[in-house]
């Protein structure tokens, strides 16, 4: 990456980004497809859109479609699990009912996968399409044959980075610790 | 003049970052999800993005911000004290990014139903077309949404939050389209602009006016903000100014106008900025018979005194605000300060621009010691008043309630 466009990188990761003033604004309540939504919601906007709204199912689902058709990448089947979680916990009729686990996140126990639903990895990665960014399965085949790969993917996991996949930029993850992150890149790099 | 086409690169750029060959795809009923196809097809190159501390630091620190990703923020109604509302307080709302552009690089066209397809640089702007300055009310359609009851979803724009009137300076919209010349059918007017989304579906924002507001010698496309450039955040180096409507349809970032034979249709058309055609009741979700948001109805703010500071009860206070109506013109104000009991008439300021917020005062003796409530009321050139509790809909757009402010009134 020359100078100008690792520049550019940063500031428009800063932007996406927002590092510790939303440190508090991380996760939702924890329920049946709490993960889902907040890996599609916070690809655009803060979690804070959601939690400060309170709608009434209906409105729930015209917001959904209004965020579909501003471009969010969902499946129909997502968007049913992310409305009925949000009709269950932000509804302007009904209390939300006390947080319990997400039995629809991907991977369960799997301790990578509660990684990258934590960290919204999997909001623009899944292993094997493409959603917003490059299939896990691509960014392995890539690094296939790199002795320094490993290093290298918890460097840009950390960085985050803009330009090799395309223009979208990816986030930084300053806060994972290096022992996560070793284990999300050695994860990802098995994924051939 | 020279109307050189832009080079292919930056067409290309151009239609990378915002989908400007969705424009005319969408403008002519093809899908949204060709449309989508097509722009994320074209080599994309994004502009840089403008950090939110960069924009802050143009901001006065009185600036409340209710988002970061999308930036939103407004100063209170006492920071609006001013003749017009300096660049430093202009509030900001954003759907998508904040571009980094370049001024030398932009080029404007024009297209759809027009004579020819022209294009220009913003030099040339300055050159071919008379250059008018004129103070002019931009107010997001969402301004004021968290006095409804129940709460609508949105930007939670305090009771005053959400409106500007600095002056604008660029050439008006209607000579701009007349150098291209409409075609008979040309109805409406789609303005786009150069915000990039995060991800590179993010459908690109677009607003459409009617030909009759296209054609008021007070919309614009500006450069100028307050005799400076316009500052990043607010649309460097072109934007639309259609002023008195919601803000939304005054386009930042505007690289492309489009002529159509009818309104754009298009997520910002028809999924926001939009109210129900009847009143609905509060709580129920959008109708199917709704309608896109336009000219904004009366309202007023008091600008002085502050909420809860505290007054001397042996001198006269006077109080004074803003008022405004998206159009037409504002014919009196009155304000109370027994709760509406009893109403007294306030005095309007000279109206500067058709567009523009008028200043009241209105010089009040104090009767008594305690707290004092002060409330504004406007009255339009229709006889349109604003009301105690506007209609509620469910994106809360156009609050117009009245504004209340308490302050003590001490000894001295």
């Amino acid at each position: 990456m020359s100078r100008p466009e690792a520049i550019r990188a940063a500031a428009l990761a800063a932007a996406l980004c927002c590092g510790g003033a939303f440190a508090q604004d991380e996760r939702l309540i924890s329920g049946p497809g709490s993960t889902l939504t907040e890996n599609k919601c916070k690809i655009c906007h803060e979690l804070q859109h959601i939690r400060r709204a309170q709608l009434s199912p209906g409105e729930w689902a015209d917001n959904l479609r209004n965020m579909k058709e501003r471009g969010t990448p969902m499946t129909d089947e997502e968007m049913r699990v992310i409305l009925e979680y949000l009709a269950v916990y932000f509804n302007r009729e009904n209390p939300a009912p006390a947080p319990s686990a997400d039995t629809l996140a991907a991977g369960g126990d799997d301790p990578v996968q509660k990684l990258l639903n934590a960290n919204a990895c999997n909001g623009c990665h899944a292993v094997d399409k493409r959603i917003v960014g490059p299939s896990f399965r691509e960014v392995a085949a890539k690094y296939a044959g790199d002795r320094d790969a490993p290093a290298r993917l918890v460097t840009k996991i950390r960085g985050g980075g803009q330009g090799v996949w395309g223009a979208v930029p990816m986030p930084p993850n300053p806060a994972l610790p290096e022992a996560e992150l070793q284990r999300i890149a050695a994860w990802v790099l098995d994924q051939k | 003049m020279d109307h050189r086409e832009p080079n292919e690169s930056r067409r290309h750029f151009l239609a990378g970052i915002a989908g400007a060959g969705a424009l005319t795809a969408l403008g002519e009923a093809a899908s949204l999800r060709e449309a989508l196809a097509q722009a994320a097809a074209a080599p994309a190159a994004p502009p840089g993005i403008v950090p939110n501390d960069a924009i802050k630091a143009g901001k006065v620190p009185a600036m409340q911000y209710h988002s970061e990703r999308p930036i939103t923020g407004s100063v209170p109604a006492h920071e609006h004290d001013f003749e017009f509302t300096p660049t430093d307080r202009v509030f900001i709302r954003n759907n998508l990014l904040t571009p980094d552009l370049d001024i030398n690089a932009l080029r404007l066209t024009l297209k759809g139903l027009v004579d020819k397809e022209l294009t220009f640089s913003v030099a040339e702007l300055q050159k071919a077309f008379q250059v008018v300055s004129m103070a002019g009310m931009l107010e997001c359609a969402g301004s004021g949404r968290t006095n409804y009851q129940p709460r609508a979803s949105g930007t939670p724009w305090g009771p005053t939050g959400g409106m500007s009137c600095p002056v604008w300076t660029g050439v008006r919209l209607k000579d701009v389209l007349a150098a291209a010349g409409l075609k008979g059918n040309a109805a409406h007017v789609a303005g786009q602009g150069g915000d990039p989304g995060a991800i590179a579906t993010a459908a690109p924002v677009i607003r459409s006016i009617p030909m009759a507001k296209a054609m008021d010698e007070n919309t614009l496309i500006a450069w100028g903000m307050n005799g400076a450039a316009l500052p990043k955040i607010h649309g460097y180096p072109l934007r639309l100014v259609v002023p008195g409507w919601v803000g939304s349809a005054s386009t930042k970032w505007l690289h492309t106008l489009t002529a159509l034979d009818a309104p754009f249709k298009g997520t910002y058309m028809t999924g926001s900025y939009i109210v129900p055609k009847w009143p609905v009741k509060p709580g129920e979700k959008m109708p199917p018979d709704n309608v896109s948001t336009q000219a904004w109805p009366v309202k007023s703010m008091i600008t002085w005194p502050a909420p809860d500071q505290e007054l001397k009860g042996t001198e006269r206070i006077t109080v004074r605000g803003k008022a405004w109506v998206g159009e037409g013109s504002v014919d009196r104000e009155d304000i109370s300060f027994d709760e509406g009991i009893t109403w007294h008439r306030a005095r309007l300021e000279r109206e500067r621009d058709k567009y523009a917020w008028r200043t009241f005062t209105y010089e009040y003796t104090p009767q008594r010691f305690g707290h004092v409530t002060f409330l504004a009321r406007a009255t339009d050139d229709r006889g349109n008043v604003q009301p105690i509790t506007p209609y509620w809909n469910p994106l809360g757009y156009f609050w117009n309630g009245l504004h209340r402010v308490g302050v003590m009134i001490v000894p001295a």
